[in-house]
């Protein structure tokens, strides 16, 4: 079963070479590799359809590749999809079947199911429900919960007894901006006691504060790899404008200095080198006076930025947009 | 074992307390469904003789446990299908039969209600006495256990949830209307006959008018039959719960 010398020392989940097709000719993943290390969050992002559930379901042995390898800690998850199953502690996009439970019986249910003791376990629900201020729910029947209630018990099911690699998919979705917050903190807290946390999400405001590295994938293919500022960086312009328009006015026509200029509903978003600020304040504060923009501004690039540029199409933020907001169907 | 013993108390515990909330409901269609079988289909009758009371009240155990079998817990994994709820069940570090086992003990709890409510109220109703045999405890278990695997069958291989849905409905007609369950095999058609030859529904119903009453019956052709079903539909559930897309 072991097979540690095709294996780097360091790195606890190596995917290698994963490729998938559900339909012949249509790959839902195309060559995919990445490794992640004990300790690290690694952020998958990418647009619906781009192939991340399917990665993520590879791992757990819930889906075969078609050719490929994955190695985790050394063991080849793809003959022994088990130990995978031991090994990965995991948070579905898809709901969990917790009606008629409390969000306490949820909890520790699974990290029963997951090898904890009793004591241990009763434990730590009674952490998480503290650190992630439930206390109001921890008591009362599923039936009661909000969308984000339901997903914050679902992120304590996946983390109350983490595996060595904890895969969360969109943990945030439907949460409230406060409890993103400390939920953000648990997840650094899971990763500084060991565990290599892959993070799958839309969310890459999100993902740029809290991964220590990323992979973009679109169509089935890693597009891009790195820290969120080496990614920045091979990005070319450093800059970025953002302009919001009046309502029911068009977009102007951006300036030859703008580049990767996509528009959403009233938002428009463009990249621009450096020495090419001042013209772009003064486009802006034109635009503004004469009633087209309601308000703009100009700073550094962001990862939503490099995110936009890569996938290359204008509809990937606002499939962005909305996904933030909505609970997303699978991907 | 232990480990597997473990997950199964877990996984039990977790399934009832899923079902906690349909119980009411659960319970008052057992109650229904029981009196309906014994008391409602005899109204059909003119003249409901010795043998009649019989044939209704032994076959209610059977209707009723292959409509939970069959169509309940069917439907249930269909609709946990669509929600997508096994991705999240078989990525537990629980055996999947471990599982199935857990849910079918809850299919079968459940159903045990209105299979002892339906025996009751027959021979009260009838007006006569039930020669309980102890072969009945394992005869309506296997019985049960048939149509619950070969539910999870139905359920987990369809290529859609939906056509589970849709087999579901083509069951319940086949068993509660074109079934010697409630009347005698003769009763039938010749090519139904025929049919039910090959299916398990007429020795289930064997199964119970033998273990319960002084009626004569071949239980161990019965018992054969019955088992041969349950185990394929077992081995088709290990099967399908199993594969990898």
């Amino acid at each position: 079963m072991k097979s540690g010398n095709s294996t780097s020392p360091d790195m606890l989940l190596e995917i290698k070479h994963i490729n998938k097709e559900y339909v012949k000719g249509i790959r839902v993943n195309d060559d995919i590799s990445l490794s992640l290390q004990a300790g690290e969050i690694f952020g998958l992002l990418g647009p619906n359809g781009a192939g991340k559930t399917t990665l993520v379901n590879q791992i757990i042995g819930l889906v075969k590749p078609d050719s490929g390898s994955i190695m985790l800690d050394g063991v080849d998850v793809i003959a022994n999809p088990n130990f995978a199953r031991q090994a990965c502690s995991f948070q579905a996009q898809t709901q969990v079947p917790i009606t008629g439970l409390t969000a306490t019986q949820a909890i520790e249910l699974v990290g029963r199911v997951r090898g904890g003791s009793a004591e241990r376990i009763r434990q730590r629900t009674r952490e998480l429900i503290e650190l992630l201020e439930m206390e109001e729910w921890a008591k009362k029947t599923a039936e009661s919960f909000s969308g984000g209630m339901r997903r914050l018990v679902a992120f304590c099911m996946a983390v109350v007894e983490p595996g060595r690699v904890v895969i969360l998919d969109e943990p945030t979705n439907d949460v409230d901006p406060l409890r993103r917050r400390l939920l953000w903190r648990e997840v650094s807290a899971i990763a500084e006691m060991g565990s290599a946390v892959l993070l799958v999400t839309h969310n890459v405001l999100e993902a740029e504060r809290a991964v220590g590295r990323l992979a973009i994938i679109d169509q089935g293919k890693v597009i891009g790899m790195g820290t969120p500022a080496s990614l920045k960086e091979t990005d070319g312009e450093s800059m970025r404008l953002e302009l919001i328009l009046e309502p029911r006015v068009e977009a102007p026509l951006p300036p030859g200095f703008l580049q990767h200029t996509f528009v959403t509903g009233r938002r428009l978003v463009a990249s621009l080198e450096d020495s090419n600020v001042a013209p772009a304040l003064e486009w802006a504060r034109n635009l503004k006076e004469t009633d087209i923009v309601e308000e703009f501004s100009i700073g550094p690039t962001t990862l939503e930025d490099v995110y936009v540029k890569m996938v290359g199409r204008p509809d990937a933020l606002e499939m962005l947009d909305e996904e933030v907001k909505n609970a997303p169907s699978a991907s | 074992m232990p480990r597997a013993l473990r997950s199964y108390g877990l996984m039990l515990k977790w399934q009832v307390l899923s079902s906690k909330p349909l119980l009411p409901l659960e319970a008052a269609v057992q109650v229904m469904i029981a009196a309906g079988f014994v008391i409602g289909i005899s109204f059909l009758y003119p003249d409901v003789t010795p043998t009649t009371a019989r044939f209704l009240t032994t076959g209610a155990p059977t209707l009723i446990l292959l409509m939970t079998g069959l169509v309940l817990a069917p439907q249930i994994v269909a609709m946990a299908r669509t929600e997508g709820t096994f991705d999240y069940i078989w990525s537990l570090p629980v055996p999947r039969m471990v599982y199935i086992a857990a849910d079918a003990t809850v299919w079968v709890l459940v159903s045990l209600p209105g299979v002892i409510l339906a025996l009751v109220i027959g021979a009260v109703y009838h007006n006569f006495s039930l020669e309980i045999s102890p072969l009945v405890v394992p005869a309506l278990l296997l019985i049960a256990l048939t149509g619950i695997f070969v539910g999870y069958s139905i359920a987990h291989g369809a290529p859609r949830p939906q056509l589970a849905h849709l087999a579901t409905q083509i069951i319940v007609f086949l068993v509660m209307i074109f079934s010697p369950v409630i009347y005698p095999v003769e009763q039938l058609p010749g090519w139904l006959q025929a049919l039910h030859r090959g299916l398990p529904i007429k020795y289930m119903a064997d199964l119970s008018r033998g273990t319960l009453t002084d009626l004569d019956v071949n239980l161990g052709l019965a018992f054969a039959v019955v088992g041969a079903w349950c185990l394929a539909g077992f081995v088709l559930t290990y099967i399908l719960v199993h594969r990898r897309r």
